[in-house]
């Protein structure tokens, strides 16, 4: 679109020719294709011209003129016309100057005359990743935003944190806008069994870049959605010009890595009757044996896990006249999970339209329609699944590997007496509560659907000069469909109902309207903008479902076959609204000095009856010191060539309610036959704003002629009026024992570094390098009531807690001081600092719970519960580096993070006494008198020491790490060879992402989050799956 | 180009008016575009919920509250079973196979931590039901004109009741027995009033004696409060899935027996047991005519509205439990639990062959072992059998009891009537062996596990009698006795509560 503004001034430049001297003609070039549009001047002068569409320009100059070639994104060149009739030009792309246009909200702005605090992330930099969302591509691009991937199930959101954890109950997710809409995100739109991120939606190749807004003075604009950072996606647009087609497309395998190493067969029987014996119970585990003979040893990894195959495409058309461009898109990628059975399927296309009616009439409209699909087992890695038997994870790590697969007639083996035919159980005398993968994969399918058309329309005006007014209408429109479907077959979980099948289907519709006035006027070296606008936007939800159990015939696995039972599931019915109203006043003297005043009134209708509305904004200078004239005389001009002072203060809110949150509400249900009322929620009538106020204070430096460019930031954000689900003592009968009040603060504080430039250029060779690192300390500083302290559950379990002093979610559990070498029993330290020791099985006289002189003790409870450590990072950031060598490129990645601790649940799991299999840790237990170790001795059925209540100070490890997330290397096809290809470009490479991770951490993914996003539960690893490791081979063509 | 100047200027200022037209339009529709009805956008009530305000509005809406709270006392893990497999697992009679802790294993092993999700979600279950009948009894109060004064006060009464049967369920297992010192121990934080506000988070205990006197309180009232009848015919839903007088009396009894209170046991159950000889009945004058039926099995798997049922909860196609909140599936489909061949399942008192309540046991061949089952809740999905609550044969095994215990030959011999009753109607051809007071307590005792197996009595019949828990043997798990004086001879008291209730100790 840029480009097109350029062609309307050059044109109009054209217009103003007068005939004289001679004609120079020439075409203006990038690196090979033509450049329509681009500006030619004569130095000096307001004459000049326009590139046509195929790059050519035609222009009578004088011969001792000098003409300045121009093209946006791309550095200018001067050539002395001298003799020449024709001139030639190829120009330079200038990433810098790219840079130096930042989308902010409701406009764009100059980055010299920025003076908040953002970030932007270049398309080139995220979409040849492969992953589902262009989000999980961001990870370690900007300073001061922190992604990790919860998990290796496909289409995950990831867990995004813009300087810290903002909020204790409310979403902590980034607002993303995508072209001005508002878009639905964050959200898992799928079931508890798999995932659906809706930002899979966007084709990261339609993506020109990312802007991420960090401060209130650049986010307040979007009042009360704001508190977490405004993420805004532009989208590519047609340019001046004849079509261009481009081609992207790569396939790609993936691993699971970092697999703890399990105990095989004989091992595995040993130890299990060895914690049988410890118990005084009689052996139960026994060989199995094949056909052949052989002792049955199951790897079930290998029936579980796969490498997966995907490949994804994408081709766009672009182009257009001078007044109308265009650009259209169409996706196709179907990716596999290492997670046998866990597929994603998205296609896609986009369109969009600029046309300009006339001089002050400008129409854009879009539009985008996606369907995607996600198909997945329980991974056991979503929030709540930890512990349920049909959980992947903890199914790859229990499953005993004594046990066969297959019966001899090569069916999958089962227990028939159980009412589901779980897995079978071989020799053993226990009977595991288990499926088998065999049939439970491909019996118990469960997938989620979108139907997504993101569209909007705009009218732009310029009525008058310096008055532009801009009307946008947006929809978002999103269609959800949750299909999950145990078929009535043995070894489905579902065969004991005869089959269990529930739709859920979904519209989530998410419409906004904007309209913005805005005044641009310089007068002399004053510069002021100035622009009013509203929004309103509407949100809703309409849902509905059915279950059906008792299969006709056992062939029926959809809704649509008979059924001899159906109950009505996955309502909802809610909306909510946001109606707004803003302004924005910036003004700057001289390119020097720069103030930017923010205002927003946001009325929000989840909110107390009387507390609806609220009013943010924010206020912003800058000082560019390296305009001023005395400091270009200075020595240190020449090193640190610009250098920019900037500071903010603004506040912002947290509007990421539940619909209806502030109500007193009753749901309806039945007794038998007869209708029923009972209470579903305490409400909250005073129910206000969670608001933050953001201070940022920075300096931009720019050193050797700005090759290097230097970001400092230092923030604070002090958020008051948390909102949080105060937990009620649970003999008050509270539905959830909880009630949303606004009853706390916290901080978040730190600094931001973001360096990046040319380390090296010669020649042919060159490395462009960008590092940045932020700290970050999180405080709770004063909740409901002195000493009271939040803790929060996973999957049942009280893991984490917040109380002031603390940060948000830190790990909480039992303290522990190792293993008795007397008795092999775990040690516990009470509240009162006492050391107490356990063991489920005790001879007649002694206690579970004894003090070290064998007295009774009482047992450990929350009650005794200790913080166990900060479950957030305090310091994290990315590191990558472009190396260029002719047509070559090899890119790194690098991303760290750390200074927090992550709860390694699966320790509990890999050490659990009942008939699970373990790690190979267990085979340190301590075994006789004076065994030093940190593996409790096994007794049978041992539920606490060392198993499913994982909570224990020694499982909780440093989470310091660093991965090389992205290594990429490519190969830029030379000219002869395209031109008797007869394309413009065309680029090969090799990626890896998730390539190694050097890290203390003993668990799977130091990054792992069985709470996704849940802001009060972080740092949780409990039979989850990590990331895998992904290898694709891609390529780029421009035709 | 050949323009007439005047028409170019005259284009030129029509061109400027549309211009400035269209930016005066501009401003007033961005003024005015989104400052229509705020109401519109802002107040927004939800489709499918009814705000508190409204709740009272209708006697339908008051109905379907009272409703709302048998619906609670029904969720999974109260009255919908869960509580009741608890119980009974807790006992000597059955074996776990499955060592699942979602399916009780941690009741039957006795390991349970006050983080386990079974006791989060009995205690919490069992709040909610006491919430939502303070709610009830609050809301006829604060809107007295909706439903007449008769309605309101038997409403009142049906939540009392049901306020009373949750604290007897949470006060038996949650605390130390009644009997151990009188009630001297600490017993539940004793809620008497609706909460739905952020006040009132801390709360002491009061003492067992003080919890079971307002449970004794309330069943008075209620009492007092209930409609004899519910419905005219011998076998109305309503009197087997509602309560009245009968139902607050009949509880009466089981919970004086928890007491020792035996005189007021037997004053409880003669009211709806008058007579002296079999067959006892409830007279037809003062309630319903409670009566037990030839056969427990049509009692408990066909006809589950007979007379001999005075409180049960219902299941429907569209209101039922499942899965592993579904007794059915537990005990048998699953199934997780067998009969313990060393305890009731082979004693004596329970005929081998005759006994129509072996009809309850099925035997399946698993690893190779003949295993018994309990079907009384079903054997297959849906599981839709109502839950027993109280049945009149437990009533006359409490009235049983309680006279054999006060002794002397009238109450000696009619505790044999009863307990005969009760055995005979299943096995007429057993011959009771001569029983003296000891031995007639016992037989009773024996009497009731056998034929309230799976009803959710064991436990409580352990702590009442201050009895250790015996060891339990198994082939895959086993796990050793419970003395009066462990800790784990009680359930620990739910995270939610300690965590959160500051006067809790």
């Amino acid at each position: 679109m840029r480009k097109q503004l350029l062609t309307c001034v050059a044109l109009f430049f054209t217009l103003c020719l007068y005939a004289q001297d001679r004609v120079v003609t020439g075409t203006v070039k990038d690196n090979g294709s033509a450049l329509p549009g681009a500006t030619v001047l004569l130095k000096g002068t307001s004459k000049g011209t326009a590139t046509d569409a195929d790059g050519n320009f035609s222009l009578s100059v004088p011969s001792d003129g000098t003409l300045v070639f121009n093209f946006l994104g791309f550095r200018s060149q001067e050539i002395v016309v001298g003799n020449q009739s024709v001139i030639n030009v190829t120009l330079d792309p200038d990433e810098q100057q790219l840079a130096e246009v930042l989308v902010v909200g409701y406009g764009t702005q100059a980055k010299k005359e920025f003076t908040g605090a953002a970030t932007r992330i270049k398309a080139s930099d995220v979409q040849d990743i492969p992953v589902q969302s262009f989000d999980q591509a961001l990870i370690g691009r900007a300073a001061g935003v922190q992604i990790s991937l919860p998990n290796g199930v496909l289409n995950n959101a990831p867990v995004i944190r813009v300087r810290g954890v903002n909020s204790i109950s409310q979403s902590s997710y980034p607002l993303f806008v995508i072209d001005g809409i508002p878009v639905t995100a964050g959200d898992n739109l799928g079931t508890t069994t798999v995932t659906n991120n809706p930002l899979a939606d966007i084709n990261p190749s339609d993506i020109e870049s990312i802007d991420v807004l960090k401060d209130a003075a650049s986010t307040s604009i979007y009042g009360s959605r704001g508190a977490n950072g405004v993420i805004l996606v532009t989208t590519k647009r047609g340019k001046e010009g004849k079509a261009k087609v481009t081609y992207d497309g790569w396939v790609g395998w993936t691993k699971a890595v970092r697999l703890p190493d399990l105990l095989g067969a004989e091992q595995y029987m040993e130890i299990k009757n060895e914690a049988r014996r410890n118990a005084g119970q009689a052996d139960a585990f026994f060989p199995s044996y094949n056909a052949d003979g052989s002792l049955v040893d199951t790897k079930w990894y290998d029936y579980m896990f796969q490498t997966a195959v995907s490949h994804n495409h994408a081709l766009s058309i672009s182009g257009g006249s001078a007044k109308t461009s265009y650009f259209f898109s169409t996706n196709f990628s179907r990716q596999e999970g290492f997670l046998v059975s866990n597929e994603f399927d998205r296609q896609g296309m986009r369109f969009n339209v600029d046309h300009e009616l006339n001089k002050w009439v400008k129409l854009k409209a879009g539009i985008n329609y996606t369907n995607s699909e996600n198909r997945a087992p329980n991974s056991g890695s979503l929030d709540g699944n930890a512990q349920g038997i049909i959980g992947a994870a903890r199914m790859a790590y229990t499953l005993s590997p004594n046990v066969p697969a297959y019966n001899a007639d090569g069916t999958p083996a089962l227990n028939m007496a159980d009412a589901n035919a779980t897995i079978g159980n071989g020799a053993n005398t226990v009977v595991s509560v288990y499926y088998n993968p065999l049939t439970l994969f491909p019996l118990f399918k469960n997938k989620s659907m979108n139907d997504r058309i993101l569209a909007n329309g705009g009218v732009t005006l310029t009525p008058l000069k310096g008055f532009t007014f801009t009307t946008n209408y947006s929809i978002d429109r999103l269609r959800v469909d949750n299909v999950s479907s145990a078929a009535p077959l043995p070894g489905s979980s579902g065969y004991s109902t005869k089959g269990s099948v529930s739709n859920i289907t979904g519209i989530i519709n998410n419409t906004d309207f904007s309209n913005t006035l805005q005044y641009e006027t310089r007068l002399g070296e004053h510069h002021i903008t100035a622009l009013v606008g509203s929004d309103v936007q509407k949100f809703s939800t309409d849902q509905w479902g059915a279950n059906v159990q008792q299969a006709a015939d056992t062939y029926f696995t959809s809704y649509q076959g008979t059924w001899g039972q159906i109950s009505s599931t996955g309502n909802v019915l809610t909306s909510k609204s946001f109606l707004s109203y803003f302004g924005r006043f910036n003004y700057d003297f001289g390119s020097r000095y720069f103030l930017t005043i923010n205002y927003r009134k946001d009325g929000n209708s989840s909110l107390g009856a009387a507390r609806k509305w609220g009013d943010f904004g924010g206020v912003s200078g800058g000082w560019t010191i390296s305009e001023e004239g005395f400091y270009k005389d200075l020595t240190l001009a020449n090193t640190l060539t610009s250098l920019k002072l900037r500071a903010s203060w603004g506040r912002v809110g947290n509007g990421n309610l539940g619909p209806y949150a502030s109500l007193n509400l009753y749901a309806s249900g039945l007794n038998g036959a007869a209708p029923a009322l009972g209470i579903s929620q305490a409400g909250n009538a005073d129910l206000g704003w969670e608001t933050g106020d953001q201070t940022n204070i920075g300096v931009d430096l720019g050193l050797f002629n700005d090759r290097v460019q230097v970001d400092f930031s230092y923030f604070n954000n002090d958020v008051s009026g948390l909102i949080l689900g105060v937990p009620q003592s649970a003999s008050k009968g509270i539905p959830n024992n909880s009630i949303v009040a606004n009853i706390g603060s916290l901080y978040n504080r730190g600094i931001e570094l973001a360096i990046s430039g040319e380390v090296l250029k010669k020649s042919k060779f060159s490395w462009n390098a960008s590092f940045n690192i932020t700290t970050l300390k999180n405080r709770v500083t004063s909740l409901a009531t002195e000493g009271s302290r939040l803790v929060s559950n996973s999957s049942g379990n009280p893991f984490n807690m917040t109380e002031v002093g603390y940060s948000v979610g830190t790990l909480f559990g039992a303290v522990t001081n190792g293993v008795n070498p007397a008795n092999g029993r775990r040690i516990y330290i009470n509240k009162e600092g006492k050391e107490v020791q356990y063991s489920l099985v005790v001879p007649a006289g002694d206690f579970q719970w004894s003090y070290l002189d064998g007295s009774r003790a009482a047992a450990i409870t929350a009650a005794d519960y200790q913080p166990l450590g900060n479950a957030l990072p305090t310091w994290y950031g990315g590191f990558s580096n472009t190396f260029k060598y002719g047509n070559f490129d090899l890119a790194l990645n690098f991303t760290y993070s750390g200074g927090n601790y992550v709860l390694n649940g699966n320790t509990g799991t890999w050490l659990d006494q009942r008939y699970f299999n373990n790690s190979e840790k267990v085979l340190n237990r301590w075994q006789n008198p004076g065994d030093i170790t940190d593996v409790p001795r096994l007794v049978y059925g041992d539920n606490f020491a060392s198993a499913n209540i994982p909570n224990i100070s020694a499982y909780i490890e440093k989470a310091d790490f660093i991965r090389l997330q992205n290594i990429m290397a490519g190969y830029r096809l030379p000219s002869p060879v395209l031109s008797k290809l007869g394309v413009n470009s065309a680029r090969l490479y090799v990626q890896a992402t998730n390539v190694f991770l050097i890290t203390g951490y003993s668990g799977v993914d130091p990054e792992s989050s069985i709470n996704g996003n849940r802001n009060t539960s972080p740092g949780v690893e409990y039979n989850s799956l990590g990331n895998g490791r992904t290898i694709t081979v891609g390529v780029n063509v421009g035709l | 180009m050949n323009v007439n100047l005047s028409s170019k200027i005259k284009m030129n200022i029509t061109h400027k008016s549309i211009r400035t037209i269209t930016g005066l339009l501009c401003l007033v529709f961005l003024l005015t575009v989104s400052s229509c009805d705020e109401d519109k956008y802002l107040q927004k009530v939800p489709p499918t919920l009814i705000e508190a305000a409204d709740v009272f509005s209708t006697p339908e809406r008051i109905e379907s509250l009272v409703n709302g709270v048998y619906a609670s006392l029904k969720l999974a893990n109260f009255y919908g079973g869960r509580l009741l497999l608890f119980s009974d697992v807790r006992g000597e009679d059955f074996i776990n196979t499955g060592g699942n802790s979602f399916t009780g294993f941690d009741a039957w092993n006795h390991s349970y931590s006050s983080g386990a999700a079974d006791i989060l979600n009995v205690w919490s279950a069992g709040y909610s039901t006491i919430n939502k009948a303070n709610i009830l009894i609050d809301g006829i109060a604060k809107y007295p004109d909706v439903v007449t004064a008769t309605v309101a006060t038997q409403y009142v009464g049906e939540a009392k009741f049901l306020r009373a049967l949750s604290y007897f369920s949470l006060v038996t297992v949650f605390a130390q027995p009644y009997n151990k010192d009188g009630g001297a121990s600490p017993g539940l934080p004793l809620r008497m009033q609706a909460e739905t506000t952020l006040a009132n988070n801390d709360l002491a205990r009061s003492t067992v004696a003080q919890v079971y006197a307002q449970i004794l309180k309330d069943l008075d009232e209620a009492e007092a409060a209930l409609p004899a009848n519910r419905g005219t015919t011998a076998g109305s839903l309503l009197n087997t899935t509602r309560v009245h007088k009968n139902t607050a009396i009949a509880l009466k009894t089981r919970v004086y027996l928890n007491m020792g209170n035996y005189a007021q046991v037997i004053a409880e159950a003669k009211k709806i047991a008058p007579q002296a000889v079999a067959p006892f009945s409830a007279p037809a004058a003062t309630g319903v005519a409670h009566a037990l039926q030839p056969n427990v099995v049509t009692v408990l798997a066909t006809d589950y509205t007979t007379t001999e049922s005075i409180l049960s909860m219902q299941f429907t196609s569209l209101d039922m439990l499942a899965g592993q909140s579904a007794l059915g599936y537990m005990y048998y489909a699953t199934p997780d639990y067998i009969l313990n061949p060393t305890q009731i399942f082979s004693n004596p008192q329970w005929a081998a062959t005759g006994d129509t309540r072996r009809g309850f046991i099925t035997r399946r061949v698993v690893s190779s072992q003949n295993r018994d089952y309990l079907n009384k809740y079903g054997t297959a999905a849906p599981y839709l059998r109502y839950m027993p609550v109280i049945r009149y044969a437990e009533v006359l095994l409490n009235y049983a009891e309680a006279a054999a215990r006060v002794g002397g030959a009238a109450n000696l011999a009619l505790a044999e009537e009863l307990l005969k009753a009760v055995h005979k109607r299943s096995d007429a051809a057993y011959v009771f062996p001569a029983l003296d007071q000891a031995g007639l307590i016992s037989a009773i005792l024996i009497e009731r596990r056998i034929e309230l197996l799976g009803e959710g009595f064991r436990s409580n019949d352990i702590t009442r009698l201050m009895l250790p828990f015996p060891a339990k043997t198994g082939t895959v798990y086993s796990t050793p006795a419970v003395p009066t004086d462990a800790p784990s001879y009680i359930w620990p008291m739910s995270n939610d509560e300690l965590l959160n209730n500051k006067l809790i100790n």
